[in-house]
């Protein structure tokens, strides 16, 4: 099968984000502000400290590339678009 | 490719190309192991073959191609013979390595008397198969995890159905993603959804609360339920493992739910539920196995809810979503590494995504915090330069 391209994404790209702990680098996108989508690369996850620490069993999240996306949208340097 | 070029006018088409005849390389599971222990060759239909299942002396279930190599019989309709399937046509005698062993009636077996076999694994009471279209053996670190209540005395046993559907097994995977779905579908109302996709693993984490407006309330007395946490893993293309928590105001309830599949051929596939309830002092021994039961049925209407529109829809290469959708085209390109060859295997594939959706902060707090943002940078701005913002 063809992998096809998310269309949503010509609207509005992926934009690239670092994170203000360990320095990865990940893509991220905002559809509003309560949804977020991060694209990592293996480079991202070699960084990452909180991934580097974590245990077995799936990884949820690092708190704080989280917290660097939350201020990172806050400070309009990744668009959130307005909701109606 | 079928697919249908769209014209000059505004008309979406959908676009689909033909299904895979290859079958996904992964662990499939088979069912509940006890199944296939009654001494019993067993015939499964899937990967687009016929298959014979038998537990040999030593106790190991085998899979073999059904078809004997000496003139095409049957072997699942053949006999257990020690460690060996006897094929009921002349009695040859096939190993769970799928070598032919002896032939009653001659003295040597012929070179190259050598079938297709599966690598299986009987583990927490499930039978799965290795499938691998390169015919290579599972790597270590793709496996399916241990399920520590299915063996444990405190946990309820599988409460276990098979269905079979009549689509391409495409369609249940998609429902990782298709958080509009629990809603629309299914009656729940999910206010956290997270997918996490990476290597062979794709997870849907999901908090939520029932509809109110499709349960009655709780009658006086009855325990009422909260809201329900829920950590699902597809481990490879088909074993989804689901840590399900019920929340009620006056306890717990744990389980975990299997949604598993093998495909039969390219348009029909066995879906398998499976579900373990644990077992505690406000929910002891028949109390948790009356709530597996309660569960496993209440599941199979969330199946029988998707089958309806799995029957009637189109496949769909492209989707068209709304910034409300989950990830549907990132969940298909991980997908797709289960149907290339493992060095065709490209790193978008399997690459970390994440997709989250969090509605516990409501809009205005987060505007009102971009705005008091604002206004401080603004009278930082001004008393450094002196001028009024
Ligand atoms: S066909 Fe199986 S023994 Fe002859
Ligand atoms: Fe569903």
């Amino acid at each position: 099968m063809t992998i096809r391209p998310d269309d949503r994404l010509l609207d509005a790209p992926m934009q690239p984000l670092t994170c203000r702990r360990c320095g990865a680098g990940v893509q991220v996108r905002k559809a509003s502000w309560h949804q977020t989508s991060v694209q990592w690369n293996a480079d991202a996850t070699g960084t990452c400290q909180e991934r580097r620490t974590a245990g077995a069993g799936v990884f949820a999240g690092c708190a704080a590339l989280r917290d660097s996306i939350v201020q990172a949208a806050l400070d309009g340097e990744i668009a959130v678009p307005e909701e109606s | 490719m079928t697919a249908v070029e769209a014209g000059n006018d505004d008309i979406r088409r959908i676009e689909a190309e033909a299904v895979p005849t290859r079958f996904a390389r992964g662990w499939h599971c088979l069912g509940l192991s006890e199944k296939f222990k009654d001494g019993k060759p067993h015939t499964v239909k899937a990967f687009g073959q016929k298959l014979v299942v038998f537990q040999s002396g030593d106790g190991k279930l085998n899979v073999l191609d059904a078809y004997c190599r000496h003139m095409g019989g049957d072997l699942s309709q053949g006999e257990i013979k020690g460690d060996e399937i006897a094929c009921p046509f002349h009695d040859w005698r096939w190993g769970g390595d799928g070598r032919c062993k002896k032939i009653p009636y001659s003295r040597r077996v012929p070179l190259r008397a050598r079938t297709a076999s599966w690598v299986t694994m009987d583990q927490d009471g499930l039978l799965f198969v290795w499938n691998d279209p390169e015919g290579n053996p599972p790597p270590p670190e793709v496996t399916i995890p241990r399920m520590e209540g299915a063996t444990r005395d405190d946990w309820t046993d599988w409460v276990w159905t098979e269905t079979v559907v009549h689509t391409n097994c495409r369609e249940v995977v998609d429902n990782v993603v298709d958080m509009a779905h629990f809603f629309y579908v299914h009656y729940s109302f999910p206010t956290y959804f997270k997918n996490i996709f990476e290597g062979h693993v794709a997870t849907q984490i999901m908090k939520g609360t029932g509809r109110q407006d499709t349960r009655p309330p709780a009658k006086d007395g009855e325990p009422k339920l909260l809201g329900n946490d829920s950590v699902a893993s597809y481990h490879g293309p088909s074993f989804m493992i689901d840590e399900l928590t019920y929340h009620y105001d006056t306890m717990d309830i744990n389980s975990v739910l299997i949604n598993a599949h093998y495909p039969i051929d390219a348009n029909s596939f066995v879906l398998h539920s499976g579900i373990i309830v644990q077992r505690t002092d406000t929910l002891p021994g028949p109390a948790a196995d009356e709530m597996a039961r309660k569960m496993s049925s209440f599941i199979l209407k969330g199946f029988d809810q998707d089958v309806q529109i799995w029957k009637n829809k189109a496949r769909i290469d492209n989707p068209l979503l709304c910034e409300e959708d989950g990830p549907v085209y990132q969940l298909r390109r991980w997908y797709e590494q289960f149907y290339v060859d493992v060095a065709d295997v490209r790193p978008e594939m399997v690459e970390r995504f994440e997709f989250e959706l969090d509605t516990t902060r409501p809009v205005e707090a987060w505007k009102r915090e971009v705005e008091e943002n604002l206004a401080r940078k603004a009278a930082e701005l001004s008393a450094s330069t002196g001028r009024p913002a």
